[in-house]
């Protein structure tokens, strides 16, 4: 007999199934114990969209001409209550993903947008009179993409890289039309300081490629490269989950090393919020992330 | 009567502060330049792209303003397409650079005199028949075979630097050449590509990191705004990659341009490699491109490169000392290419 086989008789299979259940249902009963209360004093909420739209871009580096097109993408938002001050205080992650095509005027050349971004950031709250809700704070942004002009040699891609630091506010006002419960927002942010890639005047990607990398990371500030994006929405909270609608204008412009980028994307987008904005509870005390 | 001062001040605070941030705003919504979608528009469009971009203004004496003036002045409201396209690609030919092009739907304009001014040096069937008998192997763009008689010296033809080398192809080339006297590139008519491929054909040659020569790059619009050289350098192949030392003589003529120009510069520096025949066509400046409402795609000299001394090589490159040789038309008609018999007997005796 062997010493496995030894093992095997102390503890019978079944004997050692049903430890291995129990142990497994008490560690699902701690964790959903602990989730409950850690949703109760720090809920979360998420928000998943589609958002498209128009787009232009115009970067001398690759044409003297204004690109105007069509974008996709998709956005992300976590928002969650901060443990020390779940009734004012929110963290919030924020990511999104675009791509688009776009045409030079007289439809000759095309153009390719890709865009990727994620943000962490915190904000204070305050409820104000009137149902009325503001938030303000900033947030950490990593950015990154490029334009990308396909008949170009040398000089075939425009690339974005960028952290970057933001002020970020929204105000937001609580009303129902009927017994819907709506939620109207607006969330501005404005980077204030970051870094920003771009190449020389004429600098080709082959010579970063043969390792001359001086002078590529820029500082950034509103001077040298202004974003700005704003995202007007229209929440509809039907209790177990809300509907989110609106718009989002993202302008992009930068002017460094004498050359000039301009880029601006208009976008509906349309959401989902899985466990609704908690508009429907609020005369039972609850204390959502999102309001 | 401090306080009050200050509520005073207030506004002028604030109003200066949101004054100082639309500044600093200003200074990144940087205007764009819009042009005119006219002839007039179009053409002071591809003026100002090259005034601002071109590389050569200076070195090669060109009066762009002047001849901005003169073709700006031979515009007429009845000027046809076809017309106004010869009038730009005109003005563009002033250049006097292979690398410069208008494309429009219908055609691509070029500068051709850096070679059609100039024998041609080569002719592909007299090769083909006469030397390599139509029996040899051809791999990555490579067409090549091992001549034995008298001697065994390896030939390798390459004739566009667009064909990418793989590295595996040339492992193969070079281990069936590794006991030959010598290796013969010929690159005549080879009218340039990728640089990259250049890196893949020298890092078989060199046994040490290589100083190929220097590329700039313009930091702004004026005539003279040029970056410091940055040195362009190679590194040997991989120890596991097939190398080749012995002697090495490599053909040109002036149909060798671009990316082909750039090889010779580099191979010129090697000991071991002597460059047979022609003068080279020139076509030193890494190019860029625009483009102007009109819909066309404009292509020019941006980048400069030198060789290892700094010498400019957008003129093109003379072979090395005592080994310049040509092959007349009349020759090659009867079978003969004295550039490779000049080249065959200088690493026979080598």
């Amino acid at each position: 007999m062997t010493a496995e086989s030894g093992v095997t008789t102390y503890f019978s299979r079944p004997i050692r199934r049903n430890c291995l259940r129990m142990g497994l249902i008490v560690l699902a009963c701690l964790i959903r114990t602990i989730s409950i209360s850690a949703e109760d004093l720090r809920p979360v909420s998420s928000i998943y969209g589609l958002q498209f739209g128009g787009i232009s871009a115009y970067s001398t580096y690759l044409s003297p001409l204004t690109y105007t097109g069509t974008v996709f993408g998709v956005y992300g938002n976590w928002q969650k209550a901060l443990p020390f001050s779940p009734d004012n205080a929110i963290m919030e992650f924020d990511t999104s993903v675009k791509g688009g095509t776009m045409l030079n005027p007289p439809a000759t050349a095309r153009m390719v947008d890709l865009d990727f971004s994620l943000s962490w950031g915190m904000a204070y709250r305050k409820r104000l009179p009137y149902n009325l809700q503001a938030t303000a704070g900033g947030d950490l942004r990593v950015d990154g993409g490029m334009l990308w002009l396909t008949r170009n040699g040398n000089n075939p891609v425009a690339a974005r890289a960028y952290p970057d630091i933001a002020a970020k506010g929204s105000l937001s006002w609580h009303l129902s039309i009927g017994r819907l419960p709506i939620l109207i927002a607006d969330e501005v942010r404005i980077p204030v300081a970051g870094l920003f890639f771009s190449p020389a005047y004429g600098e080709t990607y082959y010579e970063i490629y043969l390792g001359n990398r001086s002078g590529l990371v820029h500082f950034g500030y509103p001077g040298n490269h202004f974003t700005l994006s704003n995202l007007f929405t229209v929440n509809l909270d039907f209790g177990r989950t809300a509907m989110q609608i609106g718009y989002r204008l993202e302008t992009d412009t930068s002017w460094c090393n004498n050359i000039n980028t301009h880029i601006y994307r208009n976008m509906l987008v349309i959401g989902v919020i899985p466990g609704g904005l908690g508009l429907k509870n609020k005369n039972k005390n609850c204390n959502h992330a999102r309001y | 009567m401090r306080a009050t001062d200050q509520i005073q001040r207030l506004p002028k605070t604030v109003a200066s502060r949101l004054l100082l941030l639309l500044l600093l705003l200003a200074g990144s919504c940087h205007e764009k330049e819009e042009y005119p979608d006219d002839a007039m528009g179009n053409l002071e469009l591809l003026w100002t792209i090259i005034d601002r971009h071109y590389c050569y203004l200076e070195e090669k004496g060109i009066d762009w303003d002047s001849i901005g003036r003169v073709y700006k002045s031979r515009i007429h409201p009845e000027i046809t397409y076809g017309e106004y396209f010869d009038l730009c690609a005109s003005m563009l030919n002033e250049l006097r650079d292979g690398h410069v092009n208008l494309s429009s739907q219908w055609d691509t304009s070029r500068y051709a005199k850096w070679w059609t001014d100039y024998p041609q040096d080569f002719d592909l069937r007299t090769l083909q028949e006469y030397y390599l008998d139509f029996d040899y192997r051809q791999t990555s763009g490579i067409m090549y075979k091992i001549f034995t008689d008298p001697d065994s010296i390896g030939y390798m033809r390459y004739a566009s630097f667009s064909s990418t080398i793989g590295e595996t192809n040339l492992d193969y080339i070079l281990s069936q050449m590794e006991g030959c006297k010598g290796i013969i590139i010929d690159i005549r008519n080879n009218g340039g590509g990728a640089m990259t491929n250049i890196r893949t054909l020298v890092s078989r040659f060199i046994k040490e990191k290589t100083l190929a020569g220097y590329m700039r790059h313009k930091t702004g619009p004026g005539h003279g705004d040029f970056s410091d050289p940055y040195p362009i350098e190679y590194e040997p192949a991989d120890s596991r990659r097939v190398r080749y030392d012995g002697p090495i003589a490599v053909l040109t003529n002036r149909s060798c341009f671009s990316a082909a120009n750039d090889f010779v510069a580099v191979m010129k520096t090697l000991p071991q490699a002597k460059i047979v025949g022609a003068r080279t066509g020139g076509g030193g400046g890494l190019p860029f491109s625009s483009e102007l409402p009109i819909g066309w795609a404009v292509r020019f000299s941006a980048c400069p490169v030198t060789d290892v001394e700094g010498i400019d090589i957008e003129e093109g490159i003379d072979p090395s000392p005592g080994c310049e040789c040509h092959s007349p038309a009349e020759a090659l008609a009867s079978g003969r290419d004295p550039i490779l018999d000049f080249a065959l007997q200088l690493l026979s005796t080598s």
